[in-house]
């Protein structure tokens, strides 16, 4: 009963309870909701297809040129993905803290979670997808790659432990965070390879993780692929948990404000 | 047995930090006594059922809860518009740890409820009586100690109404209540003590009569 069960386990519970309800909306929301997520990477993957054929002349990079863009979409994808849906979740489920049992960090990891899972799921399609259509897509050095998608995935949780906090108690925080995703876009070498770039650039573009992880992502898939010196597993992972245990940090200290309504 | 111990609460504004709306209250609750909270709107009658409920924090002071307590059912709180009556009747039960024995929940809340297909209808398609005769019996189908009910229970049409009367009334023995409602009529036939909020402080009355009539004393002076 309610007054012997345990923290853990009414935890466990919570959890359980909010990530069926999450999964049962985002999948069954609307009309074929779950052919969306999935036509979503896959059209964004032919767009940037059809349009860099047409100005990549003569640049060889050791990968093939689809399975060089479908590293960094995904790996991209599932970092933003998760940060914003995450983010998202303390103001989309402002009913539920009617239940003394659901806490705003409850909310916001699992919809991390089952970000991570749905994005797991699309990723897993997309590749078996390109391997039927003949593209040799098995990775070479699988562990790595698992690594730095999971690092992607704790990065992003641990963005939108931050960001849920920051835009419950700043709301244009929120909107200002949307738009920063733009240029993370162009400055994370999803559609181009950084290797092409001047070192001056270079060296600034270093410091950003996103880039370093699909780097290290691709060249992981493909050990023939020509990738920028001073790629780091260690500086992606220092963000990742460094960035969790803050948002963390700032749902333990902001706890109360974040029930006020 | 719930001891609310010089509990203050304020709230947060757009403009900084708010007026005190609850100034230094005590009160104890005793165990299967149910309670009638009266007061002008504003007076912080839905603020102390959220604090009660344990959904929020008073800024200073303390609440016990030596009992199991109820989310406190008000209008919207606690269902997703977006999903059925069903799911939502499943996500309280998972919470509340009856993840073994949902079935029999779901049955009870179907047939307490009264809703027939549209328990299969998502939530935003239902009228406010709807709505509320689904939290009644969501709340219902959980053993309790102590249910916490904002404006809800007075809803849904007159058989509803003699129906949820006779369940508090068969389970008067076991659970109290603690009401906010506007109707008189309701509070007398659901509460045997009242507790008058004005001016930030609570006033405890052993009668729900005592309390109805100080309240409208004090509204006819101003």
């Amino acid at each position: 009963m309610d007054n012997i069960r345990s923290s853990a386990s009414i935890t466990l519970s919570v959890w359980n309870a909010i990530f069926l309800r999450e999964a049962v909306s985002r999948v069954s929301g609307g009309r074929a909701a779950w052919v969306w997520l999935l036509v979503e990477p896959v059209a964004h993957l032919t767009i940037l297809m059809v349009v860099l054929s047409t100005v990549r002349h003569g640049i060889t990079l050791g990968i093939d040129f689809a399975l060089f863009l479908a590293v960094g979409i995904l790996g991209y994808t599932l970092f933003r993905s998760t940060a914003l849906r995450s983010m998202a979740a303390i103001s989309a489920n402002r009913a539920l803290f009617a239940y003394r049992q659901v806490k705003p960090v409850d909310v916001v990891l699992v919809r991390a979670f089952l970000e991570g899972v749905i994005q797991l799921f699309v990723g897993l399609i997309m590749f078996a997808g390109m391997l039927l259509a003949g593209f040799d897509v098995v990775p070479y050095d699988p562990l790595t790659v698992m690594l730095v998608y999971g690092l992607f995935w704790l990065f992003g949780t641990g963005i939108g432990l931050m960001l849920s906090v920051g835009s419950t108690l700043i709301p244009e925080l929120g909107k200002v965070a949307n738009i920063c995703f733009i240029p993370l876009y162009f400055v994370s070498g999803v559609m181009f390879p950084p290797v092409l770039l001047p070192p001056e650039v270079l060296d600034w573009l270093l410091l950003n993780p996103i880039m370093q992880g699909v780097e290290l992502a691709r060249s992981s898939f493909s050990p023939s692929y020509t990738t920028v010196t001073g790629l780091d597993v260690g500086y992606v992972a220092a963000f990742a948990f460094a960035s969790f245990f803050f948002g963390l940090a700032l749902h333990v200290r902001f706890a109360r404000r974040l029930l006020m309504q | 047995m719930i001891v609310v111990e010089d509990v203050h609460k304020r709230y947060q504004t757009e403009h900084g930090v708010g007026k005190w709306v609850l100034k230094g209250i005590s009160f104890t609750i005793p165990p299967r006594l149910s309670v009638g909270l009266v007061g002008r709107n504003g007076a912080g009658k839905s603020t102390l059922l959220r604090l009660i409920g344990g959904v929020d924090t008073p800024n200073r002071g303390r609440i016990e809860r030596h009992c199991r307590v109820s989310w406190p059912m008000g209008f919207g709180g606690g269902l997703q518009g977006s999903l059925t009556g069903r799911q939502n009747a499943k996500f309280v039960s998972r919470i509340h740890g009856h993840e073994a024995d949902i079935p029999d929940r779901l049955a009870y809340v179907a047939d307490f409820s009264e809703l027939g297909d549209a328990f299969d209808q998502p939530i935003k398609t239902y009228s406010s009586g709807m709505r509320s005769r689904l939290q009644f019996a969501l709340s219902l189908a959980f053993d309790f100690d102590v249910y916490i009910s904002d404006e809800v229970t007075a809803a849904g049409d007159a058989s509803f109404k003699a129906k949820a009367a006779a369940a508090f009334k068969n389970m008067a023995d076991r659970a109290g209540l603690i009401m906010v409602s506007h109707g008189e009529g309701t509070l007398k036939q659901f509460c045997s003590a009242g507790i008058w909020l004005h001016d930030g402080r609570a006033d405890w009355f052993d009668d729900i009569n005592d309390a109805l009539r100080a309240y409208k004393e004090s509204i006819a002076v101003c």
